[in-house]
C-alpha cells in the first residue's frame, strides 16, 4: 500500500470499528444470520403472542424446553435469569426471554407460569400444538423435539436442542448458546449484543 | 457403581449410592489408626484423645460417603467446603492428637520413612505443601477438570487430607523436636499457614458469578442457586475454618500463658 494511503485506510478501519458493534465472544456463530421468525403461540395469560411483533427491536433469548426437564432447561434458564438481573434497569427493559414449551401435554399455562416465575416473573412462556412448535423449530434450523418412552410412573423425558438462540435488536440471530454456557460468558456477551442497533436505526 | 464420588451430571437423587473405594480407604485408615492408637494408649495417651481420633475417622467417612460425598463432588460447592474443613482442618488434628505419642516413638526409633517425614513436616515446608494442596484444588479450571472423574475427585480429597496431616503434624506431634518451634511460633505458624485458605474463602464470598462450572451447570438443587451455594461455601470455609483455627490457637495460647505445655511427655520405653 502506498504510504500516502495509509492514513485513509486507518481512518476507514477506525470508522468501521466505531460503527460495528463488538462481536460476542462466546456461543456458536449462526451463519447465515437468521431473521426473527414470525409465529404466534399462546402466552401464559392465554392470549396470542406474536413473537416477531412483541419482541421486535429487543434483545431476545428464544429457548425451547420443558418444565419437567431435570437438568438442562432449568440450569440454562436460571443462568440467563441470574445475569439479566444484574443488568442496569434500562438494559433489562431492552431484553425478553421467551420460553416455548415442547411438552404441551404436561406444561399447562398456569404450570408454565409458576415454573418461569421461579427464575423471573418477566420471562415469557409460550405454548402451542407440538406440530406447530416443531415447525417453528425447523424454520430456524433446530431439530424437532422427540418424546421419550414413558417410565412406569408415566413420566417421560423430551429430547431437544439445548441451545438458546439470541436475536439482537436488528431482528437477526447470529449466535446461539449451547448448554454449558456459563453466567460469566453471558455477562460478557449480553452487553455486546445489546449494542447491536435496531434495524432501521442510524 | 462408582468406586469414588465424582460429578456425574445426573439429577440428584436421595436413593443411597455405594462407593467401595471410600469404604476401603476408610477401613485402611481405621486399621492404621487402631494400631497407632493402641500403641499410643500403651505410651500413656488419654482415652479421650483416642475417642477423638475415632471421631476423626467417622467424620472422614461421613464427608466422603453418600450423601455428602456425591453432593460435594458434583452438586454443591458448600458441601465441598464442608469436606475441605473436615478433611483438612478437623480430622487430621483429631487423628494426630490421639496418635502423637506413638508417632513420636516411631520417629525416635528411626522407622522407615523417617527422613521423608522429617523433611515434609519441617514447618515451612509443611505450610507450603498444605497451601499448594489448598490453592491448587480450588482453582476453577482444576476443580472443573478433576471432579468429573473418580480418580480426580479422589486426588482432591486425598490432597486435602494429606495436606491437613502435614499442616498439623509440626504443631501436634513434635517429632522431630525443633527447639525454635516454640508455642508462640506454633501459633504464628498456624495463623499464617491458613491465611491463604481464608483468602480463597473470601474470593468465593465476594464473587458475583459462580466460579466452578461443575456446580453452576449441575442439575439444579432446589434450595438455593449456584451463586448462593458458592457464597455459602465461602462462609463455611471462612467461619468453620476460623472457628477451628482460632479455637486451637486460643487453647494453645491459654495453655502456654498458664505454663502448660501442649507437647506430650517423652515416650516411655517400650514395655516388652
Amino acid at each position: 500500500m502506498p504510504p500516502q494511503k495509509l492514513p485513509i485506510a486507518l481512518a476507514a478501519a477506525c470508522l468501521m470499528a466505531a460503527c460495528s458493534p463488538p462481536a460476542p465472544r462466546h456461543g456458536v456463530a449462526v451463519e447465515p444470520a437468521l431473521a426473527r421468525p414470525d409465529f404466534t403461540l399462546t402466552d401464559t395469560r392465554g392470549a396470542p403472542y406474536a413473537f416477531a411483533r412483541e419482541t421486535q427491536g429487543l434483545l431476545t433469548f428464544l429457548f425451547f424446553g420443558y418444565t419437567h426437564c431435570p437438568d438442562i432447561c432449568p440450569v440454562h434458564v436460571a443462568n440467563v435469569a441470574a445475569v439479566l438481573r444484574k443488568l442496569p434497569f434500562e438494559d433489562q427493559r431492552k431484553t425478553r426471554f421467551v420460553f416455548v414449551t415442547l411438552d404441551p401435554a404436561r406444561d399447562s399455562l398456569p404450570h408454565l407460569r409458576r415454573w418461569l416465575d421461579q427464575f423471573d416473573a418477566s420471562f415469557v412462556g409460550l405454548r402451542g400444538d407440538a406440530d406447530d412448535v416443531n415447525r417453528i423449530m425447523a424454520g430456524i434450523g433446530m431439530p424437532p423435539a422427540i418424546l421419550g418412552t414413558p417410565n412406569a410412573d408415566g413420566s417421560y423425558e423430551v429430547a431437544h436442542s439445548a441451545a438458546v438462540l439470541v436475536f439482537t435488536p436488528d431482528d437477526s440471530a447470529r449466535v446461539l448458546y449451547p448448554f454449558g454456557t456459563r453466567q460469566l460468558d453471558w455477562a460478557d456477551d449480553i452487553p455486546r449484543l445489546l449494542q447491536v442497533r435496531p434495524s432501521g436505526a442510524r | 457403581m462408582q468406586w469414588w464420588c465424582s460429578a456425574s451430571g445426573e439429577p440428584w437423587t436421595w436413593a443411597p449410592q455405594y462407593y467401595p473405594g471410600v469404604w476401603l480407604s476408610v477401613a485402611v485408615l481405621a486399621v492404621a489408626y487402631h494400631a497407632l492408637a493402641r500403641r499410643a494408649r500403651s505410651l500413656g495417651e488419654s482415652r479421650r484423645a483416642v475417642w477423638g481420633g475415632w471421631a476423626g475417622i467417622i467424620l472422614t467417612w461421613q464427608v466422603l460417603d453418600w450423601p455428602i460425598g456425591p453432593l460435594a463432588a458434583g452438586y454443591l460447592a458448600s458441601a465441598h467446603a464442608v469436606q475441605f474443613v473436615v478433611l483438612a482442618l478437623v480430622a487430621p488434628p483429631l487423628l494426630l492428637l490421639a496418635t502423637r505419642r506413638a508417632l513420636s516413638a516411631w520417629h525416635a526409633r528411626g522407622g522407615a520413612g523417617r527422613r521423608v517425614i522429617t523433611r515434609v513436616t519441617q514447618p515451612i515446608i509443611a505450610a507450603v505443601l498444605f497451601n499448594i494442596a489448598a490453592v491448587s484444588t480450588h482453582v476453577p479450571a482444576v476443580v472443573d477438570r478433576l471432579m468429573p472423574t473418580q480418580l480426580g475427585a479422589f486426588v482432591v480429597d486425598a490432597a486435602w487430607f494429606v495436606g491437613g496431616l502435614l499442616l498439623w503434624w509440626p504443631i501436634l506431634v513434635d517429632a522431630p523436636r525443633r527447639a525454635w518451634f516454640s508455642e508462640p511460633v506454633k501459633m504464628l505458624y498456624l495463623f499464617l499457614s491458613t491465611l491463604v485458605h481464608t483468602g480463597i474463602a473470601m474470593v468465593m464470598l465476594v464473587r458475583d458469578f459462580p466460579m466452578y462450572g461443575i456446580y453452576e451447570l449441575a442439575p439444579p438443587w432446589p434450595a438455593w442457586s449456584p451463586i448462593e451455594d458458592q457464597h455459602l461455601a465461602g462462609g463455611v470455609m471462612e467461619l468453620a475454618g476460623a472457628a477451628v483455627i482460632f479455637g486451637i490457637i486460643s487453647v494453645m495460647f491459654f495453655r502456654w500463658s498458664g505454663g502448660v505445655s501442649g507437647d506430650p511427655p517423652p515416650p516411655a520405653p517400650p514395655r516388652d
